[in-house]
This record gives C-alpha cells, sequence and structure tokens, in this order.
C-alpha cells in the first residue's frame, strides 16, 4: 500500500505520459500519412482497420480525454477536498481505461493480427495508473 | 489553493500547451536516404501485372499476398500508381503468398483470372478491401465468386480458373523469383531494383517521389 499523496502523484505522471502517447498517436492519426511505429507496419495496420474508432470516435481522442481526466482529477485531489468522490471517479475512470485496453489489445493479437506500439504502450500505461489507484491507503480516503 | 495543487495544475498547463503546440508546429522531415538497399537487385520486370510504361524511369515492384494486412493497408499508398498518370512511373504486382495464409494462393488465382478478363487491378482493390471478410470465411470460394459479380465479370471462367488451379505456375513462378531476391515479409517493395525497408509506408510515396526527381 502506498500514500494517498504518492498515489496521486503516480496518477498525475503516468496520466501526462499517457497524454504524450495519445497525443502523439492522434497527431499521427489525423495529420501524418503513415505512423511512425517502432514494430514496423503494426500502427499502419491498426489504424487501417476498422477499430480504429469507436461509437465513431477515433481512439486516441478517447485517449487524450482519459488521461486528461485522469490529471485534472490529480489536480482536484491535491486540493484536498471532494476526496472520496474523486478517488471513486479515478478508481472508475482507471478500470474503464484497463477494460478498454484489454479489448483493444484482443483485437490486436486475435482479429487484426497486429500490434501497434503506442496502443500497447498506452495499455501498460493505463496499468499503472489501476495499480496506483488499487493501491492507494484506503484510510486516507475519509475527508 | 494548496501548493501541490497549484505546481500540478501548472505541469498540467504547460503539458497541454506543449502538445497542443507540438501538433501545430511539428512538422516530419523524412529524408528515403536510409531506407534503400545499397544493392540493385536484377528483377525480371517482364513478369507481374504492370500499370505503366515498360519505358518508364522508375519502377516499383510489390512482392504482396492478398490476405496479408500489411498489405492491405500498403495498398492504400500504392492505389496512387494505379491510376498511370505518372508516365515516368512502371507499377510492377508480383504475387508471394505467404504458407500461414489459407485463402492467399486462391485470392491470387482469381486476381489473375480477373486480369484475363482485363479487371486485375480491379479485383486487386476489392480482394484488400475486404480482406476482412474473406480471411476467415469457411467458404472464400462464394466470397470470390461474389466480388467477380460485382465487377462484372465472367463468373463461370474465375470458378473454372480457381478449379484447375489454372494460374499457378505463375504465382509459383513469382514466389521463386521472390524467394532467390531474398523476399520473407509482404510487403516488399523494390524501387528500380533497389529494395525498400521503411517503417512507415509514407516513406514508400517519398522515396519514389525522390527516385523520380533524380531520374529527371
Amino acid at each position: 500500500m502506498i500514500s494517498s499523496n504518492l498515489s496521486n502523484r503516480l496518477i498525475f505522471i503516468f496520466s501526462l505520459f499517457g497524454l504524450f502517447v495519445s497525443s502523439f498517436l492522434l497527431y499521427e492519426y489525423n495529420f501524418a500519412s503513415s505512423v511512425v511505429c517502432p514494430t514496423g507496419a503494426g500502427c499502419d495496420i491498426v489504424r487501417a482497420s476498422p477499430y480504429s474508432s469507436f461509437l465513431g470516435i477515433s481512439i486516441p481522442i478517447l485517449g487524450v480525454i482519459f488521461y486528461l481526466g485522469m490529471a485534472v482529477l490529480s489536480v482536484l485531489y491535491s486540493q484536498k477536498s471532494f476526496q472520496k468522490i474523486i478517488f471513486k471517479l479515478h478508481l472508475l475512470g482507471s478500470l474503464v481505461g484497463i477494460g478498454f485496453g484489454v479489448y483493444l489489445t484482443y483485437l490486436e493479437i486475435y482479429v487484426i493480427r497486429a500490434i501497434c506500439f503506442w496502443c500497447v504502450a498506452s495499455f501498460i500505461i493505463s496499468m499503472f495508473i489501476a495499480l496506483s489507484v488499487i493501491f492507494r491507503r484506503r484510510n486516507e480516503n475519509g475527508n | 489553493m494548496k501548493t501541490e495543487t497549484k505546481i500540478l495544475g501548472i505541469i498540467l498547463a504547460l503539458t497541454v500547451a506543449l502538445l497542443v503546440g507540438g501538433v501545430f508546429f511539428l512538422s516530419k522531415q523524412s529524408t528515403s536516404n536510409d531506407i534503400k538497399d545499397a544493392t540493385v537487385y536484377q528483377i525480371d520486370y517482364s513478369k507481374g501485372q504492370k500499370i505503366g510504361s515498360d519505358s518508364a524511369k522508375v519502377k516499383l515492384v510489390e512482392f504482396s499476398d492478398f490476405e496479408c494486412p500489411a498489405c492491405a493497408a500498403a495498398s492504400n499508398y500504392t492505389k496512387k500508381y494505379e491510376s498511370g498518370e505518372n508516365p515516368d512511373i512502371q507499377f510492377i504486382y508480383r504475387h508471394f503468398p505467404l504458407p500461414q495464409h489459407e485463402s492467399a494462393k486462391k485470392a491470387a488465382l482469381v486476381a489473375e483470372a480477373a486480369g484475363e478478363q482485363g479487371k486485375f487491378w480491379q479485383m486487386h482493390d476489392k480482394l484488400f478491401e475486404t480482406q476482412f471478410e474473406w480471411e476467415e470465411s469457411k467458404d472464400s470460394t462464394a466470397f470470390f465468386l461474389s466480388l467477380a459479380k460485382e465487377l462484372g465479370l465472367d463468373e463461370e471462367k474465375i470458378k473454372k480458373a480457381i478449379e484447375e488451379n489454372t494460374y499457378a505456375a505463375k504465382i509459383d513462378a513469382d514466389l521463386s523469383e521472390g524467394r532467390s531476391l531474398g523476399v520473407n515479409s509482404t510487403p516488399t517493395f523494390y524501387l528500380n531494383g533497389r529494395k525498400l525497408n521503411f517503417k512507415s509506408f509514407a516513406d514508400l510515396n517519398t522515396a519514389v517521389e525522390e527516385e523520380l526527381k533524380k531520374s529527371n
């Protein structure tokens, strides 16, 4: 277990990393003609697939919204007010993030059969965020 | 407001500003110098499905597999050469169906049979566009015949080509030339005989444009 302050700072830092990754993908999806991908053509294949958007929204936009939301919640949490509700929102957000990451990784491996490096990086970051939330000491959320 | 809130808020604001600024000002400078293999391979340009003149200054050869997802992604970048608008470019498609792709060879046969009726490139595009639909299909033949119908082709001829394996020798010849050139994955591109090793398909278009400039 880690202190709530440390947990909140970790969530903030990981959210910034996630924000960088999803903003980069957002740029690559919308402005660049092809995705720069350390794992070869995987990112291009994933982008070209029908799964690059969810309910009509480009996946990187969802990523930016998710990480920005988590970071803003961390800023609010540091204010030491409404911590109980912010903790619940952090928990809910991180579980949704993990669930979505599992779904996207499943699609990449079994349906699209190509791995997008940046999508996996984002999934790993969302796992670290979830761990930081889950291992937060409960007794410090009393106010 | 607490000090930590101020610090985190400032960091977040700076990060967002940096990212927004980055999106606006990021300009990608890509050069194809490092993506072309130094060796010039001797390719048999008389073979394959071609678009463009044999006397074109720039010859782009692709070894591809209709069932490979990367090839489908690459087809978005090769489409511009299928129009044959630029007389200085010749685009050649060669078959390289990978053994792990069950319907790839059949798809290649269908494309060749469509080519016999003058519609290779239309079938080429259709096969890539619908790859998600037929790659897992238990009856890919029926799907291919429906594509043939859609393109206004003689379905009986396509069916016969599949049943009799009519173009197998041609496809195998492409495969063995590809292997002798060192092709081990798809898609593999050769630009005026030099193998391209790029990380991103956009580099393909950049490399072709640079080759065009060089040849003019």
